[in-house]
């Protein structure tokens, strides 16, 4: 087996158990009576559309689930559709969704401590907050130590409930009464306006199934067993709810049915008091009832506060929150940031909001609601985009209506809520878009399929369309990281000076990398030994590039990377951090080491990125000298000078050197370059001689002189020592050797293009 | 791997497992290691699963804490192999994994803590000691500052 096999344990008994687990406990235990109360009877059908407008969607989450078995869920499959901003908004969305459910789980928790062991008062807290209270610091701190009990637990809760549950429809089926469904007010006491707006109130009961998707990877098969969980878990929970609730009114009249703890009320009634000579009957199952609806509320806290980890997982992997919310308890293995973040918004919550379950219930849904619906948009994105990678295993039926279905049921759902929670939700809508303007925008470097899909039709698409996708993109791709290669204090800060005027030019991003050479073989001992003092130094110089990277208005990253390579290390860590541009400094020791040549003969031919290679130290910018006789090497020259030029407002001076009686031709095609390359306004300057001679009298008029790459491999140039090497050894002024890889064949690569 | 020669298995240090919990612990315990000289080094990293239920961590972000645990190792013995199993039962999945690679000893370093963090945690030290399968090495904590 695979190790991708064996990370994968759970099959489709769990996987149904989680989503039956965390929704069983809302609709059952805590809503009816509330629910029962504001709409009547028919409530039952308000459960049974939830139910149906649940399916719909679970149809797409199958379908994306399938497609992206990914840690994260809904949030996921957004985001990677749609592009951060609705990924954004979808998974604050969802986090804070999962907060509020979690929130409602807690007080539905509390109100049946509440009635079990009588519960004090305190402060502006009333008994049940205090019980919810309770009860979410405890599920906070059993995720947080992840006592990997509880997972095991889940199946045997579920197990039970659905034991408890059936016997409770058995006794209740023999106190069943029509008169009393019925009532005296009929089916619709309040006329039928109500279903829907009773809907949206119980939807919350439907939203465990999500919860499915976001542990896809963990699934067995997922191909197979996440549609059936997914799908089946929404089934069940739909049938048991029309049943039971059923029941429930047809045992107690609704009006009188409690509004705190429906099912151990009516499960006093419906059991006889004695069975035989045992006595106590109907208490003991009102106490069994009790304790069944503490394990479902209490499963359902703690499926969403672990679900609520995964996608804040998913989010820092996008860079949409900070990673720092991710990191692992050293002890416990767990997300214990994320955790306890969840856990105190849950508290805030249930203090200031558990006064009014139906707040909570309802923020719920119409943050998960907005979610689905944006889900299902994606999902018509995939479609149409045709994505190669988007192979699911599992398609919706009746594609597109479906998904339009689900998105318009979703939204719809939400006109139904109170305008207390709508404006709620539409806050935390707001809030997320900001976020993503404010702070994730020029971190997350990926964009969706949609602007993808967009950018690439830009003719056939109205204007305004292409504008508004390009207005929200992620400014965190388009902006080129810059990755320095810092070797020691002398020149760490005129390479950080280039990087970040480059990137600040390119509004990219700098990332400061100091690679320390650990020997191969023989010095085992030492670099155990000198590590400290390596890490000691390093952060050191790191710290000073960061230092010195606040002079531009540039983010700045900084890694420490240990290898056993020196320079060929500069390029799989360019490879490896998709480095658009390498600044490095060329001190004669990096180079000169005869062993590397081989090697950096074949890896110079095949450079991953542009590379800045910069010769001297101690740089004064006042003005640079570009060389040019074009190609893409001094494309690359040239953006670097106007870099500088904006950013620190150096001079620019472009030389071109021509056969004598070439003058007029080459200040044509100089004049020509000058504009081209938005440096019309530099000085320029066409002179005839020799090149090498002329590159060392001129620069030495300036404080740097940037030269591109010609032909041949500009590294191994160095180490071949050719021309344009003695041009550097014979001057004084710094030189910054550019290279840009240009797609040539193997072949030129290999032995320059002959000329 | 059951092909060690038998001269080479009496030697305790010729394949040291090193199971490691993060990138922390593995530089801690690696260093720890070192100065024994061990001839050939697997660094193990065991992704605690919940069996049954979702895990603690996504695998996906496991499996980065493991890449990271294995560089650390790597930063003190470079050719250290790497082997990553799933498990719910740690320990029983360390001395499988020392059953699978023929290592001839499991090197650990205590993970410390008070002892309610070690019981909420679970004691790995005393079930990796009392259960043994093959000679276990408790490594030296030098009463670190970190």
């Amino acid at each position: 087996m695979s190790e991708d096999e064996l990370a994968k344990d759970l099959g489709l008994v769990s996987a149904m158990t989680i989503g039956i687990g965390t929704m069983i406990g809302a609709g059952i235990f805590v809503l009816p009576g509330v629910a029962a109360n504001a709409a009547g009877p028919i409530v039952v059908v308000s459960f049974v559309v939830g139910g149906v407008i649940a399916m719909v969607n679970a149809l797409s989450v199958s379908e994306l689930g399938t497609a992206m078995p990914k840690a994260g869920g809904g949030y996921y499959y957004i985001n990677k559709s749609l592009g951060p901003m609705f990924g954004s908004i979808a998974g604050m969305g969802d986090w804070m969704g999962l907060a509020f459910a979690s929130a409602f789980y807690c007080i539905g928790f509390g109100q049946y401590l509440a009635v079990f062991v009588g519960l004090p008062e305190i402060g502006f807290l009333n008994p049940i907050q205090l019980g919810a209270l309770i009860a979410g610091l405890i599920f906070v701190t059993v995720n947080y130590i992840g006592a990997k009990e509880t997972g095991g637990i889940q199946t045997v809760i579920v197990f039970v409930l659905l034991s408890i549950l059936t016997v409770f429809a058995l006794a209740g089926f023999f106190s069943f009464d029509y008169q009393t469904l019925a009532g005296s007010g009929g089916l619709t006491p309040q006329g039928s306006g109500v279903i829907l707006p009773a809907t949206a109130l119980v939807f919350v009961s439907f939203l465990g199934y999500a919860k499915i998707a976001t542990v896809a990877e963990e699934l067995k098969n997922p191909g197979r067993n996440l549609p059936i969980a997914i799908i089946g878990s929404v089934a069940i929970v739909t049938v048991i709810y029309a049943i039971l609730v059923t029941t429930m009114l047809g045992i107690i009249p609704w009006p009188e049915l409690s509004q705190d703890a429906p099912v151990a009320q009516a499960a006093e009634i419906a059991f006889p008091s004695s069975i035989g000579p045992v006595g106590g009957v109907a208490g003991a199952a009102a106490a069994v009832m009790t304790v069944g609806a503490l394990l479902a509320t209490a499963s359902s806290a703690n499926a969403s506060i672990l679900a609520s980890a995964r996608i804040n997982f998913a989010m820092g992997r996008d860079k949409i929150v900070t990673n720092w919310l991710n990191e692992i308890h050293p002890n416990y293995a767990t997300p214990y940031r994320s955790i306890l973040v969840t856990g105190a918004l849950i508290i805030v919550f249930i203090a200031f909001l558990g006064r009014d379950i139906e707040v909570l219930a309802k923020a719920a849904s119409v943050l998960h609601l907005i979610v689905y619906a944006l889900m299902n948009v994606g999902l018509i994105v995939f479609r149409e985009a045709d994505v190669p990678e988007y192979d699911p295993d599992f398609r919706v039926p009746l594609y597109p209506l479906t998904p339009i279905l689900g998105a318009v049921l979703s939204l719809g759902l939400v006109a139904f809520m109170d305008s207390l929670e709508i404006a709620l939700s539409g806050g935390f809508v707001v809030v997320a878009v900001a976020w993503y303007f404010v702070y994730a925008r020029n971190k997350t470097p990926h964009q969706g399929v949609l602007s993808d899909y967009i950018r690439t039709r830009e003719e056939e698409l109205p204007d305004q369309v292409v504008e508004a996708a390009n207005a929200v993109a992620p400014t965190g791709n388009e902006g080129p990281t810059i990755m320095v290669a810092v070797a020691n204090p002398r020149t760490e800060s005129d390479l950080i000076t280039l990087a970040g005027a480059l990137a600040q030019h390119k509004g990219g991003r700098v990332l400061a990398t100091h690679i320390v050479t650990v020997p191969d073989q023989t010095a085992l001992d030492t670099a155990a030994e000198n590590r400290d003092r390596i890490d000691a130094s390093s952060s050191e110089l790191l710290a000073a590039a960061k230092a010195d990277a606040e002079t531009f208005d540039v983010p700045i990253e900084t890694k420490t990377i240990l290898s056993h390579r020196g320079v060929e290390e500069v390029f799989d860590a360019a490879r490896s951090n998709d480095a658009d541009t390498v600044v490095m400094g060329y001190g004669g020791t990096q180079f000169a080491g005869g062993r590397a040549e081989g090697t950096l003969d074949e890896l110079t031919h095949d450079l991953p990125c542009d590379f800045l290679v910069l010769d001297g130290e101690g740089l004064d910018l006042s003005d640079v000298l570009v060389p040019t006789a074009g190609g893409p090497s001094s494309d690359l020259s040239a953006e670097v000078a106007r870099g500088l030029r904006e950013t620190l407002g150096v001079d620019v001076s472009l030389l071109h050197i021509v056969d004598a009686g070439e003058e007029d031709a080459g200040r044509e095609f100089l004049t020509e370059w000058a504009g081209g390359h938005g440096l019309a306004d530099a000085d320029l300057r066409v002179e005839t001689g020799d090149v090498e001679t002329l590159i060392g009298e001129i620069g030495s008029e300036y404080s740097l002189v940037i030269v591109g790459a010609t032909e041949r491999g500009l590294l191994s140039r160095i180490i071949r020592g050719s021309l344009v090497y003695d041009t550097i050894q014979a001057l004084d002024t710094p030189v910054l050797l550019t290279e840009r890889p240009s797609a040539r064949s193997l072949w030129e690569r290999l032995f320059g293009s002959g000329r | 791997m059951n092909s060690t020669p038998a001269d080479e298995q009496r030697e305790l240090l010729a394949h040291v497992l090193l199971p490691v919990a993060h990138e922390e612990d593995a530089l801690a315990t690696a260093a720890a290691l070192e100065p024994y000289g061990p001839d050939r080094v697997t660094a193990l990293h065991v992704v605690e699963k919940a069996d049954g239920a979702p895990d603690k961590t996504p695998v996906e972000q496991s499996e980065e804490v493991a890449r990271e645990s294995y560089a650390a190792v790597r930063t003190v013995f470079p050719d250290a192999e790497d082997h990553t199993a799933y498990a719910r039962d740690v320990v029983g999945a360390i001395f499988d994994v020392a059953d699978d690679v023929g290592a001839t000893a499991i090197a650990y370093r205590a993970r410390g803590g008070n002892r309610l963090t070690r019981f909420l945690s679970g004691d790995l030290s005393i079930k990796l000691v009392s259960d043994a399968e093959c000679p276990v090495i408790a490594l030296p904590r030098e009463d670190s500052d970190e």
